[in-house]
């Protein structure tokens, strides 16, 4: 599995640079000056803005200082339970080098379009429900569900944390294929194609009929479709290449939650 | 049996693509919840988890204070803005998407 070591730590320490600004009716007095803030790309924007929205709270109305928060970008709302890094890739498709300008709020809710997963709590439940479905996908769930409690615990606290080593201690066994196999048995990845935020799942395996083990350039023939062609993959912000193999990019460039976040360009035919 | 009829075209009303196939679920109660005697429904595909939790809530007319919790195959909760169509690509089995119901976390 993971030998290509350099390429894990490279995706672990991906960041962008966001630049937070308060809702404007939320205000009571002075305007305060934009916060701004470095984040994972693989975190999640409630487990990263705890000083963001400490530093607003004081310019905010009373009434709203203990609300549920949440942001949008150019009045789109912001999912709460999507990593960093997918959202802002979502919305940018081309690297702008400049911050990423947000709006905090803390009135409001769209409850609508927003998932509440404002509490750590309920984030880490969430996490650990990507997981359990990612490695039933990969090896049955047979992997997870003979980890102990504190290996789960590891996991999500060495994605909080920052630490690296303490997460991949444990993710190296996810990130394996199982037994004497070798390969995943399918590949967790959600597709996107669109700025809306959906995405579509389905099973793809990393070998294909004739015993291969799948390129992207595969992939691409698989997603096509009479009407429209799969024309190009990108995540973490990097364009991939057409002969990266499927298994290895899921052991490599999986998110923490350890499915593949791949936005999808199609041409029609 | 009128009434369960009644709540099938609920389910089967409103289809945001028309001409997707239903997706057909099937609905099995675990732990202390009330039983739903239909337990296979069909269900168009852009349906969201959330969806299928407010469908249950309302059926066995719970209390707003009481929330349902979802699992595919005794294994995962789906998030909530999951949809359908995704849940049975991946984990759908012999034709049926099976999920669990409670009123407690129970593989969380």
């Amino acid at each position: 599995m993971a030998h290509d070591r350099e390429v894990l730590r490279m995706i672990w320490e991906g960041q962008i640079g966001i630049c937070f600004q308060a809702d404007r009716d939320e205000i009571v007095g002075i305007k305060p000056e934009p916060f701004y803030l470095m984040v994972s790309r693989l975190s999640y924007l409630p487990l990263v803005t705890d000083k963001v929205r400490k530093y607003f709270t004081r310019y905010i109305a009373a009434e709203h200082q203990d609300g549920a928060v949440w942001f949008d970008y150019n009045g789109i709302p912001l999912r709460l339970h999507y990593p960093t890094g997918v959202l802002y890739d979502l919305l940018h498709p081309e690297e702008d080098c400049t911050p990423w300008g947000l709006t905090i709020h803390f009135s409001k809710f769209p409850e609508e379009t927003l998932v509440k997963m404002n509490s750590k709590e309920l984030l880490e439940s969430h996490y650990m429900s990507c997981l359990k479905e990612a490695d039933v996908l990969k090896h049955r769930g047979l992997v997870i569900s003979a980890m102990q409690k504190k290996d789960h615990n590891q996991l999500w606290l060495g994605l909080i944390n920052d630490k690296f080593d303490q997460f991949w201690a444990v993710n190296r066994r996810l990130m394996e294929p199982y037994g004497d196999q070798e390969s995943f048995k399918n590949i967790p990845v959600r597709l996107y194609n669109d700025d809306d935020f959906t995405y579509t799942q389905k099973l793809i395996s990393p070998i294909s009929e004739s015993g291969q083990k799948k390129s992207l350039a595969d992939l691409m023939a698989e997603l096509s479709t009479p009407e429209r062609k799969a024309v190009g993959f990108r995540t973490h912000g990097i364009d991939l290449h057409e002969e990266t193999q499927v298994q290895w990019m899921s052991e490599h460039l999986s998110y923490p939650d350890n499915f593949l976040h791949l936005s999808v360009d199609y041409k029609d035919v | 049996m009128a009434d369960a009829e009644e709540n099938q075209a609920s389910l089967t009303t409103n289809a945001t693509d028309k001409d997707a196939a239903k997706i057909c679920v099937l609905l099995n109660a675990t732990g202390n919840v009330p039983i739903i005697k239909k337990r296979t429904w069909t269900v168009d595909p852009n349906k969201t988890v959330s969806w299928i939790q407010k469908f249950i809530h309302k059926y066995l007319k719970l209390d707003a204070t009481e929330q349902i919790f979802l699992y595919v195959n005794q294994t995962f909760a789906p998030a909530p803005d999951q949809i359908i169509k995704n849940l049975y690509d991946c984990h759908g089995t012999n034709g049926k998407l099976v999920l669990y119901y409670c009123k407690n976390q129970a593989w969380g």
